[in-house]
């Protein structure tokens, strides 16, 4: 059985991950920020399970560790989601360029 | 007795803090005019323990104690602790300090009667007297720094207690720098003693004293001489004299206190207790006598005009204390701690008794007084009785310790000293025959005043009948028979250097002799003050025409205010304007530059603070990109460490 | 069945890749929660390929369903106005996709340098194994996790409760009473 080698899920963890990372510069709907940030979580998680599949030094930890990072992930989307609604409560726009009170 | 009454001791100094921190903390919203009352009473048990520990020490004969409250420093081999040094020396100054202290304490109660402020004042006089204690009990020169210190700070705050007048306050200035430059000398000497011996307790320091003085004879000297300029501050002395006169600005009670019990007398205490120190001294010990002997003698011809009671009283006390110095520098250390008792038990019934007159009349100016002895009965007979023991009328107190300081001077072979000693004992009496004789005696010179003058109330008369006992009789009862009294028993061996030398037995057909001569020149002088100021013949008016310029001169107390003002303190303010200029341009512009400079910075990197999210998550990416070229660029070795 | 790994990686990739891009970019922010959830089901098949069928179950849970559903509600209770002006980037756009871009490189680089080990635990599903490790060495991590999940829960509650309205005025402070 051919296996895909592990180079090949890091490459696409990575690749996905950036993805978020542009999304969260680029975007200017806090929502959809959420959302990029989210990509980012997951896409670092088949890294660790790649890893912990893989990887014999990484054993079940990493897969353990994806499972830290669901909760962290869960928590993460409540919180934040929360916070866009308080805001968006303050000043009625979802749009991150117009939240600027902290302007120096 | 099985209680251990010296253990006890910080109880002394203890009692009158404890009523100092109470009537700070709720004299003004609820004690008002009961703080008298807890001061009076908290100085009162001071003084019970005081006077017990005193015969404690009797009972026990030469005995030195140490009670170690807590090590207050220890540093490598530095160790420096509360402690209180109990020997016959600081039991016979707690002694006078808390009884005196006491009874001024309750003549208090009367004179601040209606003052607005007196939970103020019952809250610095026991701390006063908390310090004084402080300074006197302490086993170490850095305690008593602490004591000495506190009582100047209490000077300033007492003197200038009316400080809603110019005069107080600006005397309470002048007291707090004079003995700020006093102070100075002080912590040179405190600082050099360290640096010598190694230590700052006496029992450590006086042994090795005779040792360092052959080896280092000019560190000695120079020590002696800053303790010495540290003791002309507290004590009045040339040249930093000034300030004490000017204190009569504070109440009346702070005067007697100042005199008598709690800060002038720190100045000879310091010397008396450094007497091993100042014994080796050398020259120091001869700069002593000589500004002692020219401080008692040009204080008493400017107290000679004087015309405020209490200002004639302040030379007084300036020429007493120049007595006291004297004693100590013609080796006598034993007078002046003799002097030093009985000058506090009449020089405060002076004050307290002028107190009452002042308490009585509103008026200080004694060319406005005249003939209220019929008035005032109490006061005037306490008054005369110790105006009598200042101009040392025999048998009254000041007769036998002013006595033996004279004496003291011609037998230790300085006769200019003894000459300069009763000629200052002649204007005394003089001076104190005028004092008397222009406040109680001849016709009222001002009858609205005369008229609404009235005896005192008891709570003022008890302590001058009382302080009037000691006038009496201290000096009888300490010093009998001359020179080998009981107070020379009592403080031989822990004040003078080698006791031996003075258990011999005195000469008396010298000492008979020396006191007739002092006498005589005390009647001389009471015989001139009473023709002058009785008979008018010859009239004072025409007396002060005659010597036109040398009464100018002394009316306007030789200058040395003017001096002070014009020529040193022009020069101090010109170098503090200079100095002022520095930090406002120098020190200041620098600092503003620097203000500048990063207020610069700021505005500039304001600009990176846009507000908006986005670009803190772009600078984020961009140093998480930066840390992946780095951590990169070793792990492919392209960067190297 | 050889093949059969490798063309179901490449057919994940391109619709991971393609989902990812398709949230970044998409116009209405409905599209973008869709192909999210979208890609988080291919994430899945990832797991599944890898042999974490367990992670793959919770991916699909906790993902697919449960954030897609929060995110969905957001996007419900903000409205979504249409710009007015150019499509939706920021002036800092090119920027931020340099940066993503450059910072992407090396670590893809990176990724490379990686190898399989040498012997890999056998297939069979990894529920034993992950339950093991989370119910002995990491208990207690991970009941600080449920305190986290808590706390997050409780937070969130607190931000979005509406302050009430308007409350009574305080009583002005009474000039003949000391304070």
């Amino acid at each position: 059985m051919t296996l895909v080698p592990l180079p090949a899920f890091i490459a696409v963890s990575a690749t996905l991950f950036f993805i978020g990372v542009a999304g969260v510069l680029v975007r200017r709907n806090a929502v959809v920020i959420l959302m990029s940030v989210e990509l980012m979580l997951n896409a670092t998680n088949l890294a660790f399970v790649a890893f912990s599949r893989r990887l014999a030094v990484a054993g079940e930890r990493g897969s353990v560790f994806v499972v830290f990072v669901f909760v962290v992930a869960a928590a993460e989307v409540a919180v934040g989601l929360a916070i866009i609604l308080a805001a968006y409560r303050n000043r009625p726009t979802v749009d991150v360029d117009q939240l600027d009170e902290m302007k120096g | 007795m099985n209680i251990d009454v010296v253990g006890l001791v910080w109880l002394v100094p203890g009692i009158p803090l404890a009523a100092a921190i109470v009537n700070g903390l709720f004299g003004r919203r609820w004690l008002h005019r009961a703080t008298g009352v807890i001061a009076s009473v908290a100085l009162g048990l001071s003084a019970v323990l005081g006077v017990a520990i005193f015969f404690a020490v009797v009972a026990a004969g030469h005995v030195a104690r140490t009670v170690t409250l807590y090590e207050w420093i220890g540093a490598g081999d530095f160790h420096v602790n509360v402690a209180a040094l109990v020997d016959p020396l600081s039991a016979t100054m707690v002694a006078v300090v808390t009884v005196v202290s006491f009874l001024i304490h309750v003549f208090s109660n009367g004179y601040m009667e209606h003052d607005p402020g007196i939970h103020r004042f019952f809250t610095w006089l026991p701390l006063f007297v908390f310090l004084m204690l402080t300074l006197v009990l302490a086993d170490n020169y850095l305690l008593m720094f602490v004591g000495w210190e506190g009582v100047g700070l209490c000077s300033y705050l007492l003197i200038g207690f009316w400080f809603e007048r110019p005069a107080p306050y600006t005397a309470a200035n002048k007291a707090f720098w004079m003995n700020r430059i006093g102070d100075w000398g002080f912590t040179i000497g405190t600082i050099l003693t360290f640096l010598t011996f190694g230590s700052l307790t006496f029992h450590d320091v006086f042994p090795k004293v005779a040792g360092v003085a052959q080896t280092q004879p000019l560190t000695i000297t120079f020590i002696a001489l800053a303790f010495f300029l540290g003791a002309t501050g507290k004590s009045a002395q040339l040249p930093l004299y000034s300030w004490l006169p000017d204190a009569m600005e504070g109440p009346t009670p702070v005067s007697a206190l100042i005199h008598a019990a709690t800060m002038v007398t720190a100045g000879v205490y310091l010397v008396a207790r450094s007497t091993p120190l100042f014994a080796v001294a050398g020259p120091a010990l001869l700069v002593v006598a000589i500004i002692g002997a020219v401080t008692a003698l040009f204080a008493a011809t400017i107290a000679l005009v004087q015309v405020d009671i209490k200002r004639v009283l302040a030379y007084s006390t300036v020429s007493q204390l120049g007595y006291m110095f004297l004693a100590c520098g013609v080796g006598a250390p034993i007078a002046a701690v003799f002097h030093l008792a009985t000058h506090a038990f009449f020089k405060a019934l002076l004050f307290l008794g002028s107190g009452s007159v002042i308490h009585a009349t509103e008026e200080q100016d004694m060319r406005r007084m005249g003939g209220l002895r019929r008035k005032m009965p109490i006061t005037y007979w306490t008054f005369l009785l110790a105006g009598g023991a200042l101009a040392a009328i025999p048998p009254l107190a000041g007769f036998w310790s002013k006595d033996e300081i004279v004496g003291a001077a011609f037998t230790n072979g300085q006769p200019i000293l003894w000459a300069v000693g009763v000629g200052t004992g002649l204007l005394t009496a003089f001076y104190t025959t005028r004092m008397i004789y222009l406040t109680f005696h001849g016709e009222p010179r001002d009858h609205h005043l005369y008229d609404h003058a009235h005896e005192s109330p008891a709570v003022m008369t008890v302590p001058l009948l009382l302080l009037c006992v000691g006038a009496v009789f201290a000096g009888l009862v300490l010093g009998f028979p001359p020179e080998a009294g009981f107070i020379h028993r009592f403080l031989e061996g822990t004040v003078t250097a080698e006791a031996a030398a003075q258990s011999e037995l005195p000469n008396y057909v010298l000492i008979a002799g020396l006191a007739a001569t002092a006498v005589v020149a005390g009647l001389i002088g009471i015989a001139i003050g009473y023709a002058m100021y009785a008979r008018r013949r010859p009239d004072p008016a025409a007396v002060s025409r005659a010597v036109g310029p040398i009464y100018t001169l002394l009316w306007n107390k030789y200058f040395v205010d003017e001096l002070y003002d014009h020529r040193i303190l022009e020069g101090g303010r010109a170098l503090f304007g200079a100095a002022w200029a520095f930090d406002a341009h120098i020190i200041d512009g620098i600092v503003d530059r620097l203000a500048w400079l990063v207020s610069l910075l700021g505005s500039g990197l304001r600009r990176v603070q846009t507000g908006i999210v986005g670009n803190y998550a772009l600078s984020i990416a961009a140093g998480l990109l930066i840390l992946i070229v780095v951590y990169g660029g070793y792990a492919t070795g392209v960067l190297h460490r | 069945m050889d093949v059969l790994g490798p063309i179901l990686f490449a057919f994940l990739t391109l619709m991971i890749v393609g989902g990812g891009l398709g949230v970044v970019l998409a116009g209405r922010i409905t599209t973008s929660a869709l192909l999210m959830a979208f890609t988080f089901l291919n994430m899945a098949g990832m797991f599944v390929l890898l042999g974490s069928e367990t992670i793959a179950a919770f991916q699909v849970l906790i993902y697919v369903g449960a954030i897609t559903v929060l995110i969905l509600y957001g996007v419900m209770f903000t409205p979504q106005t249409p710009r007015a002006y150019g499509l939706f980037f920021q002036k800092q756009t090119p920027w931020g996709a340099l940066v993503a871009a450059l910072a992407a490189l090396p670590v893809i680089v990176v990724a490379f340098s990686f190898h399989d080990a040498a012997s890999l635990p056998a297939p069979g599903g990894d529920l034993n194994a992950l339950a093991t490790a989370v119910f002995t060495s990491f208990a207690f991590p991970f009941e600080v996790a449920s305190v986290l999940l808590l706390s997050a829960m409780v937070g969130a509650i607190v931000l979005v409760k509406r302050e009430p309205a308007s409350r009574p005025p305080a009583a002005p402070p009474d000039p003949e009473r000391p304070v």
